[in-house]
């Protein structure tokens, strides 16, 4: 049964199209991730789903209701993080905090109550009489969070809530934003362009591409399934290579493999390594560069180049450059695309 | 070393300059005879006393205020919202309302003035001569000021972003401007009401085209009072002097302390 249920939504802006026929429903619980490149209509469709925008046509249903631009919000109980935040800023975060219970008209006991306990759930007790000026960029991101969670919506919408702050925070962000979602059962929405923080935190992502969904699955499906090239090209990093490379004679298209699946071997190793299921390349080791806890290395065979990641091990590499090295790949690791589909993107 | 001592020069005779009339004309007003004398031979303040207990005075001065009172708070109800609703919910308007704005600025008081007489002698509206005529000029006449001082106020927030968090909390639209906007741009508006104030307290030019003895302001009361008693003009002009330089201490605070909270949210609400 699907708590969020989003059907056929189309939009335009100046008889450009932004959003086609969009189709997506998500489960009670469930934490859905819009991913996709700057300005593909991932913040139009979020806008859509709060009510803050019209669609041209389709219909956005939470929880039963259908969700209308314009109509007033109080029925709606759907709480949103902005990406700028939005904080009031004449009030203090407690002020801030409260501002939805207030116009729920909850007794003062309870709101102190209720404010209190999400404060400090979100570790940002003993800022209440601060004013949004007088908060850090990631204290301000937890008030805003806490506003929004604090009303206990039926359904999260979080538009790059982690954007604005550092490295540090944002890592921390994650899990406590996962964290709290899964212990208070929330149904979120949350859209990012970050295909990292799309892979830790959703139970489910969607890809989009200007105005469509290009494909939707588990982070495990999208990385390992990569329905089209779009995706392929988007999430991660791909090699295509020609399907008679990998014995698939028959097969017209190119097949991806990821970089972390190509074996490198010493060339005089090539011929130990391998079997039947598997299929052996040499090439030219051009270069190698360490990318953190992998180190990379861009093997040209053919008129391709292919890249290798591997582990970066604690002795360091036995490859040097300009050295004739052999790859081994495993046929299962190639993945064939449809073609058609996003096709050259 | 030199250069210093020219500069310092050169402030200084601006500032004499600028400061000159400003004292003389206060010397003036509590000098009891000052004719051959490099400084008056005696002071008195009774021309503010006089000046303060005449009915003509008072009366004229309430005329001022009244006029003044009413255009700002009608031009206040006006551009305030409409500002509002441009930005969230009309932003192709805005460009329109910015041209309106400045578009007084163009036009030359008495040019207005006339086409005022003429347009509102006869016809439906028969306003000539009555204080409406010159509270409708009053609100051209302000309204570059009021407009792009709310204006200001309204740039210092992320208007839209605020609404829409308000919305989605449940929060009315009416009740949304109420208390999450208003609240926030505030010091704007008062603000452009002060420089109204200024802008109106000063004005001669309309009052006495549109409205002349019908209807006297504080400034038709000084232009008479010149011909008759040049120390209590003084005294006038001198108290006129006080109260505008208040306000624009106040205007200056107002500004500098919606500047510094600018300064510290910049980069938040991007
Ligand atoms: N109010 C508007 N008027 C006109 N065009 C708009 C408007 N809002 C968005 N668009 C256009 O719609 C497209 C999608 O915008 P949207 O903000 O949904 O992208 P996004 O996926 O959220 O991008 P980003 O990651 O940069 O936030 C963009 O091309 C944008 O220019
Ligand atoms: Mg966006």
């Amino acid at each position: 049964m699907s708590y969020v249920q989003i059907n056929n939504v189309e939009k335009s802006y100046q008889g450009r199209q932004v959003l086609k026929k969009i189709h997506l429903s998500v489960a009670k619980g469930e934490f859905v991730t819009l991913l996709g490149p700057s300005g593909c209509g991932k913040t139009t469709l979020l806008r859509i789903i709060a009510g803050l925008e019209r669609s041209d046509a389709g219909s956005v249903r939470v929880n039963g209701k259908e969700i209308l631009a314009g109509q007033h919000k109080k029925g709606q109980n759907i709480g949103m993080v902005f990406q700028s935040y939005a904080l009031f800023p004449n009030m203090t975060a407690y002020e801030n905090i409260a501002f939805g219970l207030k116009l729920k008209k909850i007794s003062p006991e309870n709101i102190r109550q209720q404010v209190g306990e999400i404060m400090d759930v979100l570790s940002i007790s003993g800022k209440e009489n601060n004013y949004p000026h007088q908060m850090s960029g990631g204290q301000q991101q937890r008030v805003a969070l806490a506003r929004a969670l604090v009303t206990k919506p039926d359904l999260l919408l979080l538009d790059e809530p982690l954007s604005a702050v550092d490295a540090k925070v944002r890592e921390s962000a994650r899990s406590l934003i996962r964290d709290i979602q899964r212990r208070m059962g929330i149904t979120t929405i949350f859209v990012t362009h970050d295909q990292l923080e799309a892979m830790v935190m959703s139970d489910r992502i969607v890809v989009m591409n200007s105005g469509e969904i290009m494909q939707h699955g588990t982070p495990e499906q999208i990385y390992h399934k990569p329905e089209n090239r779009f995706v392929a090209n988007f999430i991660g990093t791909y090699n295509f290579v020609p399907g008679d490379w990998v014995g698939l004679s028959a097969y017209e298209g190119e097949v991806c493999i990821r970089p972390e699946h190509i074996q490198m071997l010493k060339k005089d190793q090539l011929e130990q390594f391998g079997d039947s299921g598997s299929v052996r390349l040499q090439g030219l080791l051009a270069h190698y560069y360490i990318l953190g806890n992998t180190v990379r290395a861009e093997v040209v065979v053919g008129d391709r180049k292919i890249l290798v990641d591997r582990l970066n091990g604690f002795q360091g590499s036995e490859f040097e450059t300009n050295e004739e090295v052999g790859l081994v790949i495993d046929k299962d690791a190639c993945t064939m695309l449809a073609p058609g589909r996003g096709e050259g993107n | 070393m030199k250069k210093g001592i020219l500069a310092k020069i050169v402030i200084i005779l601006i500032f004499a300059y600028l400061f000159f009339p400003i004292v003389a004309t206060l010397l003036f007003s509590v000098a009891t005879k000052w004719t051959t004398t490099i400084l008056p031979e005696g002071y008195t303040f009774s021309y503010y006393q006089q000046l303060f207990t005449s009915p003509e005075f008072i009366q004229s001065l309430l005329r001022t205020v009244y006029v003044s009172v009413i255009t700002i708070a009608l031009s206040v109800v006006l551009i305030v919202p409409s500002i509002y609703l441009t930005i969230v919910y009309y932003p192709r308007l805005e460009r329109f309302f910015e041209i309106l704005s400045v578009l007084p600025f163009a036009m030359p008081g008495v040019i207005l003035a006339i086409g005022m007489i003429q347009m509102y002698s006869s016809g439906p509206i028969r306003i000539t001569g009555t204080v409406w005529i010159l509270i409708g000029s009053y609100f051209v006449l302000i309204l570059p000021y009021m407009y792009q001082a709310t204006k200001s106020g309204f740039r210092a927030i992320n208007v839209k972003a605020l609404t829409e968090a308000a919305l989605m909390l449940g929060c009315g639209k009416l009740e949304t401007f109420i208390k999450v906007i208003l609240p926030n741009i505030i010091r704007g508006v008062i603000s452009a009401a002060l420089i109204s104030v200024s802008v109106l307290f000063g004005e001669f030019v309309l009052a006495n085209l549109l409205v002349g003895d019908n209807y006297e302001t504080l400034q038709i009361y000084l232009y008479k009072l010149q011909k008759v008693d040049g120390h209590l003009a003084n005294a006038l002009v001198a108290s006129y002097f006080l109260v505008i330089l208040l306000l624009s201490l106040l205007l200056i605070w107002l500004a500098y302390r919606n500047n510094a909270s600018a300064v510290r949210d910049r980069g938040k609400t991007s």
